[in-house]
This record gives C-alpha cells, structure tokens and sequence, in this order.
C-alpha cells in the first residue's frame, strides 16, 4: 500500500486529476479531523472554574494561642503556631488526595504494636516506649500518617504535606494562598 | 345484509394482510420455515440460520457475553428510571438518591437493581474474558474481536467508574478523589487528565456533571456502538467451540 502511495505521489503519469483529488481530500480530512479533535479537548477544558478561590482569610494571629494546631476543614488547611512562628499546611494526603484527619494521639497504637517509626526529621521528635503519644494526621482513606507539622511517617504517602504561603493581611487577619506552596522551614513571624 | 358482508369481508381482509405482514412465514413447523424466519426477522437475525449443538453447548460459554449483554439493557431500562428523579448537581444528588430510596415508589427497588446489574456486569464482563482467554478463543480469526472486547472491558469499568460518583456521598466524592488522584500519576499529562476528569482542581460540580453526561450519554452510546460491531464479528468469524 505504501508502494502504491509512492507511484502516485511520485509518477507523474499514474498521478490523474482523480488521484490527486483523492490525496488532497484525504489530506484536508485528516487536517479537519485533527482541529476537530484538538477543539474538542480545548472545549472541555474550562477556562472558568467557579471554584473556592486557593487565597482565603482566617482569624487574626491573637486567636491561635503558641502550639496550637486549627484545622479550618472547608479550605482543608492547618494552621500551626510554633514558638518561631505560624505556617499552614495544605491538608491533603500526598498519596491520592484524601483529606487527612488530625489526632491528638497518632503514634501510641504503632509504638504499642512494636512498629518502627522514624524520627520527625524537622522536630526531631520521636515516638518511644516512655513517651508514645505524638500529635498528628491520619488519612482515613488508605491509612497515612503525618507528624503535627506535616512530615509523613506511616502509611503509603510518599511524601510531606505541602507547607503554604501565609501573611498577615492588612486588616490584622492571617491570609493563607493554598496555590503558593512554600518550603518547609518558611515561618511567618507575628 | 350484501353491503354488511363486504365490509366484514374487508375487514378480514385487512387483517389478514396485517397478520401475514407480522408473521411472515407462519410457525416454524420443519426446518426450513425456521430457517427463513431465523433469517428474515430482524430479532432473530443475530442468531445463525443453523448451528452444531456442540457450538452452543452451555458449558462452553456459560452464557458470560449474552449475560453481560443482558445486564447491559438491565442497566440502560433502569437507568432510564433513575433518570427522571436524579439532578445531577451538588445541591440535589444526594437528596434525590435518598428520595429514590425512600420515597419514590419501587425506587429503591429499581435503585438497587441498577447497582446490583452494574456490579453484576463488571464481573461478568471480567468472567467472560477470562473464559475467552481460556478456551483460546482470541486466537486467529478472532484477534480483532478480542481487542473490540478489550476496549468494551475498558468502556464497563469507566460506567462502573462515573456512576460510582452520582449518589454524591461520602464515598464516592473520595473514591473519586483517590481515581483521579490516580490518573494524576501518568507519566505523561497526568495532571491535565485530572483536570479535565475534574473540572477543575477538586471534585465539585463540574465533575459531577461531567460524571452524569458520560455515564449516560457519552460511554453507553460508545459501547453500544462496539457491541455492535462485537456481535457483528462473532458471527462473521463463527463460533469457536465444538470444531
């Protein structure tokens, strides 16, 4: 078939006004068929998406005591506030995307059971024998766990929690960009 | 008393041309009226006009392909039903899934019929595969079904998977969630997949209705159209048991 291609295009006897036609039909149907496909894709693609903005605003920094972990679960963020100061964490497993939910107890049952669990590479916190209740998430969907500040330790997620961009805004409230995703030392000082 | 006569005579006439017009070739008494109905009728015209017992022994195709077929119009009657009381958006999904539950008569049992059809189907579909592979019935002539059947698995799986959304509850926002998060992982154009999958970054209303538009127009109109052409194929390559 290829063969048969090749006289056309390159005889000039064999290439009749029909052929020609015939491969310039052909040509301009597989062009259309390609916009076609490519406007299909572009067309469900929405430009628009009418969602929950990623910015939102929470409550000024007196309402969150040094400590202390909020859990603002519509805009699935954490709100953590250290002695260095305050960083949010965008609550998403990093596994397949399930909403991980805080616990004030997520090492003991592991310890218990004899399991390893490694070192808070951040806080240097470790879950012992003497001392076996550390804060932190557990992913309801497959199982994940995470350190208070979003370090993972157990489970399937490959991964820490993104840590998010958070300022204080002009009005004295604490502004959180989920759609900026910054380092994990990255501490807003109040 | 004449004019009465003609007219019953017409009458009769009428009918008789209307019942000749139905049942073409009268009761398929000897072999060869049977034949001629088999092959003029257009129910019947899927079924070969002869076939060897030994092709359609029971315990050689255990019915998997009608069965999957079968549930298939199950799931497309049902559907229909569900339709009329279902909005697919985020404010009336689940209200409406529990009004068919509760409240709309035989809803739930039209419902569960729909869910247990659908469970039923994957698995058949599964089953049917495997008896295919088994038997070697993929092997030449029957390559080209076999990849018409592989597309038509895919086709179940991606109904299995959009209706899996519609009820909008716990349970299908995070399994949604966890699929697409999955498709994500592709290592080319993963997270545009997702989005397009989505409507955006999260599961929302936008994925909701894209869910509902392909789960009862987009993919069973798909797979209509390569059963189709899947039943077409079985009987032009012909029957692999019983050679």
């Amino acid at each position: 078939m290829a063969a048969d291609f090749r006289r056309l295009v390159e005889d000039t006897r064999v290439m009749t006004r029909r052929s020609f036609l015939a491969i310039a039909g052909w040509v301009g149907f597989m062009v259309a068929s390609a916009v076609a496909l490519f406007q299909s894709v572009k067309f469900i693609q929405p430009n628009a998406t009418y969602e929950d903005p990623p910015a939102f605003k929470a409550d000024p920094p007196d309402a969150y005591p040094v400590g202390s972990t909020t859990v603002i679960i519509d805009k699935r963020v954490v709100i953590n506030r250290d002695p260095d100061g305050f960083y949010a964490i965008s609550l998403i497993c990093t596994h397949l995307g399930c909403t991980p939910r805080y616990f004030p107890d997520v090492t003991s049952d592991l310890v218990e059971s004899g399991a390893q669990i490694s070192k808070d590479p951040d806080t240097g916190q470790e879950a012992t024998k003497a001392n076996p209740a550390l804060p932190g998430f557990k992913c309801p969907c497959h199982g994940s766990r995470y350190f208070r500040d979003a370090d993972n330790f157990y489970g399937p997620a490959p991964r820490p929690m993104d840590r998010v961009h958070i300022e204080k805004a002009k009005d004295g409230k604490l502004l959180i960009d989920r759609s900026v995703v910054v380092d994990h030392k990255f501490r807003l000082k109040v | 008393m004449r004019v009465i006569r003609a007219a019953f005579d017409e009458m009769y006439a009428v009918l008789a041309q209307m019942t000749s017009s139905l049942f073409r070739h009268g009761l398929p008494l000897t072999d060869k009226i049977a034949a001629r109905t088999a092959l003029t009728n257009f129910v019947l015209h899927i079924h070969p006009v002869r076939v060897r017992r030994s092709w359609i022994r029971m315990s050689y195709t255990l019915c998997l392909g009608g069965l999957s077929f079968f549930l298939f119009i199950v799931l497309t009657v049902t559907g229909l039903f569900l339709m009329f009381y279902y909005v697919p958006s985020i404010q009336h999904a689940y209200q409406d899934m529990r009004d068919l539950q509760f409240v709309v008569t035989f809803g739930g049992f039209i419902r569960n019929m729909h869910r247990w059809a659908a469970h039923a189907m994957v698995i058949t579909v599964w089953l049917h595969m495997a008896r295919v592979f088994l038997t070697g019935a993929y092997k030449k002539p029957r390559e080209f079904n076999w990849g018409i059947g592989t597309l038509l698995l895919l086709i179940t799986l991606l109904l299995s998977f959009t209706g899996y959304l519609l009820p909008w509850d716990q349970l299908s926002i995070w399994a949604v969630t966890v699929g697409t998060n999955m498709a994500k992982y592709a290592p080319i154009g993963g997270p545009y997949t997702r989005y397009l999958m989505l409507g955006g970054r999260a599961v929302g209303d936008a994925t909701l209705l894209r869910f509902y538009v392909m789960h009862v127009v987009g993919l069973p109109l798909i797979g209509f159209l390569f059963m189709v052409v899947h039943f077409w194929r079985v009987r032009k390559d012909g029957f692999s048991g019983g050679l």
